[in-house]
């Protein structure tokens, strides 16, 4: 499968578990995609370390330094699984995984050529030598607990937003 | 739930459940829903490819487990965390509330754990002290009510929303709503502010890799992510069977296990936790303490019915059991309800206050069917009824029926003589009984079979 096709096969599955999912051309339109989608955050976490959290412009006075504060997160995750439509946080590097789980909104870029087709190929990545903390995040918070009732949003977010980009 | 050697009261449980009308209905609607969304979800996927490479490795494991025990514990620690091994729930119980003391932990919020179900952590932890708060929203319901779960993936399915509703209102002091999304909303400010103040965290685990030293944890809700992430101190109680060989066994059971369980396919989080937090890292627990629980493991392993050990909890056999799907899981008064928990119960709580349970199953084999491991559940379940039989466990009725029945039907002439006495009898039977299951027998033929045969 080439990386395009495993990019839409991504976002198609994410999109099915409740994901809303953007793909940018580039940096530029990553950037116009997240001013709209900040354009009514209260306050905003990002951890500005990745590449392209620190390419990327969080306006300034909505800047939140504690996560657990903050009503969005903003960061560049390690990867995605295409099969499972999933996000791969990863407490590589000093990346707080935890970051993306209080705020009820987390914004996600995905690095376009880290998206893996399939969980074999994710996990042979590391082998043995697995980072402290690695976790798929699979659409939104939901429990269905309540009456079987769907309820998004239960501990962590009601609102995961994907971008893909090169 | 009692841990006492009484037998279960299964009978009588059973006519408690059946007289409520509104636990039916939730426990139809829900094991309904459950296998619907399974079947759905499982639609066009090389399903029977999956089960076997995932039977064929959970085998592997039950086969070499000393060595993947020994394995797990050496990475594990190599990784950073301190491994315990407990041979029965008094020694858990007792290592963990001695982690806990040692580091004065006053309050601990914990992620949904069957094992520590089994081994009543919970009481023993309030007991010296220790404010222990479930925090899946079905298990914060369940500890609120003080009631036990009711579905191993779904504790609360039992309840409606009116009746949590007035839960909240009169244990929270919050206004009356039976609105799911503002009952959750309820949930999660309560134990939003629980997390954030938390000294320790407790959970389970979904699985446990050998040779990285990993524990897996999946949730839809995101608490299990928070009890190991936000909390300084993270207890992880687990038995030995939960082990998988290796990190790249991984994906067979990321693709079976969800799929089973909700018919999803995946949770929306899969964690996989390696040691505690290490220098440079800003994610994890400061301090890791794994408890390797054996609890009866062992002894079912040398046994004949050690496949039961391959079950992943899943639940796809409740939910397509009907018996449970009747009943729902109380009636069954054992931390493991529907099939596969009666085979665990036996095996855990001895024949002696399990054997009543044995007659929950109608041995149609439907559990066997969607088991995602193909834990052989009838012909375990046979072979314990016929165990409970040998052991002298059968109600005296029975075997007297079944010892008259065997005389019978051994002789030619005594069993049409037999069939010669039902057709007399038959209808002053009907009018004797009159109801139950006596009136469902169907009218003796007036020549029967055999005398056609002649």
């Amino acid at each position: 499968m080439n990386n395009d096709r495993v990019v839409s096969l991504f976002m198609e599955n994410a999109t099915k578990c409740g994901a809303e999912t953007f793909r940018a051309a580039g940096l530029d339109e990553a950037q116009r995609l997240l001013d709209d989608l900040l354009r009514n955050a209260k306050s905003i976490f990002c951890p500005g370390v990745g590449e392209k959290e620190r390419a990327l412009v969080i306006p300034p006075e909505k800047r939140e330094e504690d996560y657990r504060e903050a009503s969005v997160c903003v960061e560049e995750v390690f990867g995605a699984v295409a099969e499972t439509g999933s996000i791969v946080c990863s407490s590589e590097g000093g990346r707080v995984v935890q970051a993306g789980l209080l705020p009820p909104h987390h914004v996600a870029i995905v690095p376009q050529e880290r998206i893996y087709e399939t969980v074999e190929d994710l996990f042979a990545l590391w082998g043995q030598d697995i980072p402290t903390n690695v976790t798929l995040e699979t659409g939104p918070s939901r429990t269905a607990d309540i009456e079987l009732t769907l309820t998004i949003g239960v501990h962590g977010p009601e609102r995961l937003t994907i971008i893909v980009a090169p | 739930m009692s841990s006492s050697r009484e037998a279960i009261t299964f009978r009588a449980n059973v006519q408690k459940a059946l007289r409520d009308p509104m636990l039916r209905e939730a426990i139809k609607r829900a094991t309904d829903t459950f296998v619907t969304k399974r079947t759905e979800g499982i639609a066009s996927l090389p399903m029977e490819e999956w089960r076997e490479k995932a039977s064929t490795i959970r085998m592997k494991v039950l086969d070499n487990l000393p060595q993947y025990v020994e394995q797990f514990c050496a990475s594990a620690e190599r990784a950073g965390a301190k491994v315990y091994q407990a041979v029965d729930a008094e020694s858990a119980r007792r290592t963990v509330a001695g982690i806990l003391e040692d580091r004065g932990v006053k309050k601990v919020v914990k992620a949904k754990s069957m094992v520590t179900e089994e081994i009543h952590l919970n009481p023993c932890l309030q007991e010296r002290g220790i404010d222990v708060l479930e925090t899946d929203l079905g298990e914060y319901i369940v500890q609120l009510a003080a009631e036990a779960p009711s579905h191993i993936l779904a504790p609360a399915i039992h309840k409606t929303r009116e009746q949590i509703g007035k839960l909240f209102a009169e244990k929270l002091g919050v206004d009356y709503s039976d609105d799911p999304t503002v009952l959750t909303r309820v949930a999660r400010n309560v134990l939003r502010t629980e997390f954030l103040t938390a000294d320790a965290g407790i959970t389970g685990a979904n699985f446990a890799v050998a040779d990285t030293g990993s524990l897996v944890i999946f949730t839809n809700e995101g608490n299990g992510r928070m009890v190991t992430t936000v909390p300084r101190l993270h207890v992880a109680v687990l038995t030995i069977e939960k082990l998988l060989p290796s990190v790249t066994d991984l994906p067979s059971f990321v693709r079976l296990l969800p799929r089973s369980a909700t018919g999803q396919m995946l949770s929306s989080y899969v964690s996989v936790i390696t040691g505690p937090r290490k220098p440079g890292d800003f994610t994890g627990a400061d301090e890791l303490h794994i408890v390797l629980l054996d609890n009866g493991r062992w002894e079912i392993l040398k046994g004949e019915y050690r496949e039961i050990l391959k079950c992943i909890r899943c639940s796809a056999c409740l939910n397509v059991c009907p018996v449970y799907r009747a009943i729902g899981g109380h009636a069954y008064d054992s931390t493991y309800p529907g099939p596969m928990g009666i085979v665990l119960t036996a095996l855990l709580e001895g024949m002696e206050r399990a054997h009543p349970v044995l007659d929950a199953t109608t041995l149609c084999g439907a559990c066997v069917d969607a088991c995602p491991v193909k834990v052989p559940l009838v012909r375990l379940l046979c072979r314990l009824r016929e165990a409970s039989v040998e052991e002298g466990f059968a109600p005296l009725l029975e075997k007297r029926g079944m010892s008259a029945y065997g005389a019978v039907v051994s002789s030619p002439v005594m069993f049409a003589f037999g069939q010669t006495l039902a057709r007399i009898f038959w209808p002053f039977a009907q009018k004797l009984s009159g109801y139950g299951p006596m009136s469902r027998i169907p009218r003796p033929v007036a020549r029967a079979f055999r005398r056609r045969m002649l």
